[in-house]
């Protein structure tokens, strides 16, 4: 593994060469409190005293042959992985990362996400391993894009910061919360117990004082205890379920982020079938003498019940079929179906089962 | 989906009161035709096996033999067995539906209550007859049915008690007959609470609460005295009538109030369907006119005032006595027979077995890949 604590000492057996600083050739063996810098300009590796020798009096050059860039102090930190290349690669990404902050949430498909994401993956590798060229390009590249959408990175870099917040905060929430229950359940046991000696005590004066039956005094002061620990465990139940119902929304993780729903449409039970009546409108209130009283009644009106309901019913069935004449309509289906599988049923009817059609078969009752 | 406009006329359309039980004149004197001649020869059938039996039985063993049989036999008479005409039994089914009104009358029922149950015996007998099934008991259950269906409540121990000789085990045991001949459609469209709208709107319209010309102006009274008159007859004559197999509520409403006020409701039609607006409307109007006629004359055929005459007394007896005698004898002891139902004796066993052997075969091939075989 490339990665190793910043505290621990690397291995020297793995490379002879990390252990000797590459410009003053100062050994680890030597010098047990070694330490190598790196300056991100050019990665090259050297121990604490060279940077502190060369670099205190001012920007100067790097003293690796034929690299020749300009270095201050202030760049020089402790590399974190063991291999330089990833440590470098890992500060491009960073770099290029914090520019090209999209979210997938602000793609519409999935597909152009993905895009995105090759698009700024093959600027890292250019920036990584590509030829001179191909880094100015990716370079430029990054800089165009930077000064083009300068507001939109701002807006992404805040949202995660507040994200990171949020989730800082609930796991400090729910810290507190565990130990917050951890001591109440410890201060729990301990009035418990105190209860049951303070019941005991009682319980000696109680015997040495009243002349009363021992065993009497006793059982009842039992139960008293009991009685009193039962009360405190429904208590600390309630509380406890309370607890529970507040601080659920805190305990589940990996929430997909809410989006607010659209608002629904009010249920159609007929499915958008038009029922307006054709031959009457119904009005908003008829003088009928029978319905006088309802109208005024509370008791009719409390229920909510509606005269509009009495109204349009009465008045569909007034019309309902005005217009159907059974005459002609029957007429024409009666060969098809009904009166034959009725007449069926009645050739049937007091011979034992009655055959309804072909679909169903019923016993005669009797 | 877009939205699409449903008539009064389409809705009414859907109800089993359309699909089911609305008839021609003569697709219904057909059905009732036929379900005459068959319960005829099986009447005949009947009597014929009843009476080998009790040759078979008297010539093996002396009269011995259990409650039901001895019963049934008591029950046959002698000699060839002379059966109801077709027009006889309608006139028998009417008289039980007048004393299903007197019954229901007596127990107190609301009208719609009444109402149901004479159609749902008049339903009944379409496809059923006197003769197989006593329409004096089939009454009771239908009455006691109908309070159900129309939601009010009626104790059926106390439904029984109200009624002079009855059993609740005797209101039950045809009831499920009565159901099925109903055709599990228990819906029962009545043309009491149209009136009521029809009634309503035009008293708006004599109020001039609703615009209307002037014509139907200030006639109040005229309106109350229609809606009266239309009542009686819709609470009677429409009931014992065939109107209902013919005619929709609204129409039947309708007929009802043209013969209580023709010239009112004449006008009231007019404004409905407006004369001078095209000639589809008015083809309609006409038609529907010559319909509510008709349907008036049906409902005037049986007045709701008149008592039956002597004549009509002496006539109804004697079919009943007619009756009496040509009863399908298998069929008199409904409550044992549907005791034996359900409790399933040997016979009936057999069947049940055979039958339910049959289910599950279909079942098992059903599931086959290729489906169950295709029967014969």
């Amino acid at each position: 593994m490339y990665r190793n604590g910043p505290k621990s000492a690397p291995d020297p057996s793995s490379n002879p060469l990390d252990d000797i600083c590459p410009v003053c050739k100062s050994n680890r063996y030597l010098n047990p409190s070694l330490q190598f810098l790196i300056n991100p300009e050019c990665y090259h590796k050297m121990c604490s005293t060279c940077v502190d020798r060369i670099f205190t009096s001012g920007p100067s050059s790097c003293p690796v042959p034929h690299c020749g860039r300009t270095l201050r102090k202030k760049g020089f930190r402790k590399a974190f992985f063991t291999d330089l290349h990833v440590e470098r690669e890992v500060d491009i990404r960073k770099r290029v990362s914090e520019v090209f902050n999209r979210r997938q949430d602000e793609f519409e498909t999935l597909l152009d996400w993905n895009n995105y994401l090759e698009e700024v993956e093959a600027l890292v590798f250019d920036l990584v391993e590509g030829s001179a060229a191909d880094k100015a390009r990716a370079e430029e590249k990054l800089k165009e894009y930077r000064d083009a959408y300068r507001e939109e990175i701002e807006g992404n870099k805040r949202v995660g910061k507040e994200e990171v917040e949020g989730e800082r905060r609930r796991e400090r929430a729910e810290r507190d919360g565990a130990r917050a229950r951890r001591l109440a359940v410890a201060r729990e046991a301990e009035e418990e117990k105190a209860d049951v000696e303070k019941g005991k005590r009682d319980l000696l004066e109680r015997l040495a004082n009243s002349d009363g039956d021992a065993s009497a005094i006793t059982r009842q002061a039992q139960k008293v205890i009991l009685k009193k620990s039962s009360a405190r465990r429904n208590i600390t139940e309630e509380a406890s379920e309370s607890n529970g119902s507040a601080n659920s929304g805190l305990t589940i993780r990996g929430l997909k982020k809410r989006v607010t729903p659209v608002e629904e449409k009010p249920y159609d039970p007929f499915g958008g079938v038009d029922l307006t009546p054709a031959r009457y409108t119904v009005q908003e209130s008829y003088d009928n003498e029978w319905l006088g009283n309802a109208k005024k009644d509370m008791r009719h009106m409390a229920g909510g019940y509606s005269l509009q309901e009495y109204y349009a019913r009465t008045m569909f069935e007034a019309f309902s079929g005005l217009g159907v004449f059974i005459e002609e309509e029957v007429a024409d289906r009666g060969q098809k179906s009904d009166p034959l599988v009725a007449t069926a049923a009645a050739a049937e009817a007091s011979k034992g089962e009655i055959n309804l059609g072909h679909k169903m078969e019923l016993d005669d009752v009797f | 989906m877009a939205p699409s406009s449903v008539s009064e006329d389409e809705r009414y359309r859907t109800s089993t009161q359309y699909r089911l039980w609305s008839f021609t004149p003569a697709s219904l004197l057909e059905l009732r035709t036929t379900t005459n001649r068959s319960a005829a020869n099986r009447v005949r059938d009947a009597v014929r096996r009843v009476r080998e039996a009790r040759a078979a039985s008297s010539g093996n063993t002396s009269e011995a033999d259990g409650g039901n049989e001895s019963r049934a036999v008591s029950a046959v008479p002698e000699g060839e067995v002379d059966c109801l005409s077709v027009e006889e039994e309608l006139k028998l089914v009417t008289h039980f539906c007048r004393q299903t009104l007197q019954l229901g009358d007596h127990l107190q029922v609301p009208t719609d209550v009444k109402a149901t149950a004479v159609q749902y015996i008049k339903r009944f007998y379409i496809t059923n007859s006197c003769m197989t099934y006593d329409p004096k008991t089939l009454l009771k259950t239908a009455l006691f049915f109908a309070t159900k269906t129309e939601n009010h409540y009626f104790r059926l121990t106390k439904f029984a008690e109200a009624i002079t000789a009855t059993k609740p085990e005797e209101i039950l045991a045809s009831e499920f007959l009565l159901t099925q001949g109903l055709r599990f459609t228990f819906d029962v469209r009545h043309p009491f609470r149209a009136l009521e709208g029809a009634v309503m709107e035009l008293q708006a319209m004599a109020n001039g609460h609703i615009p209307v010309g002037d014509k139907l102006r200030g006639m109040d009274r005229r309106v109350k005295e229609a809606h009266g008159k239309a009542r009686e007859y819709l609470k009677t004559s429409a009931l014992l009538t065939d109107v209902y197999f013919h005619y929709t509520p609204s129409q039947i409403m309708m007929a009802s109030l043209l013969i209580a006020d023709r010239q009112l409701i004449s006008l009231y039609l007019s404004s409905k369907l407006p004369p001078g607006s095209g000639s589809a409307n008015a083809a309609i109007s006409a038609k529907l006119m010559e319909a509510l006629d008709r349907c008036a004359a049906m409902l005037q055929s049986m007045e709701p005032g008149k008592e039956q005459s002597s004549e009509e007394k002496k006539e109804l007896s004697a079919l009943a006595k007619k009756l009496r005698k040509c009863r399908n004898p298998e069929k008199i002891d409904l409550v044992s027979l549907q005791r034996a139902k359900r409790e399933g004796d040997g016979e009936d066993e057999k069947v049940v077995k055979k039958r339910k052997l049959e289910r599950e075969r279909s079942a098992k091939e059903g599931e086959d890949v290729f489906g169950p075989t295709i029967p014969k």
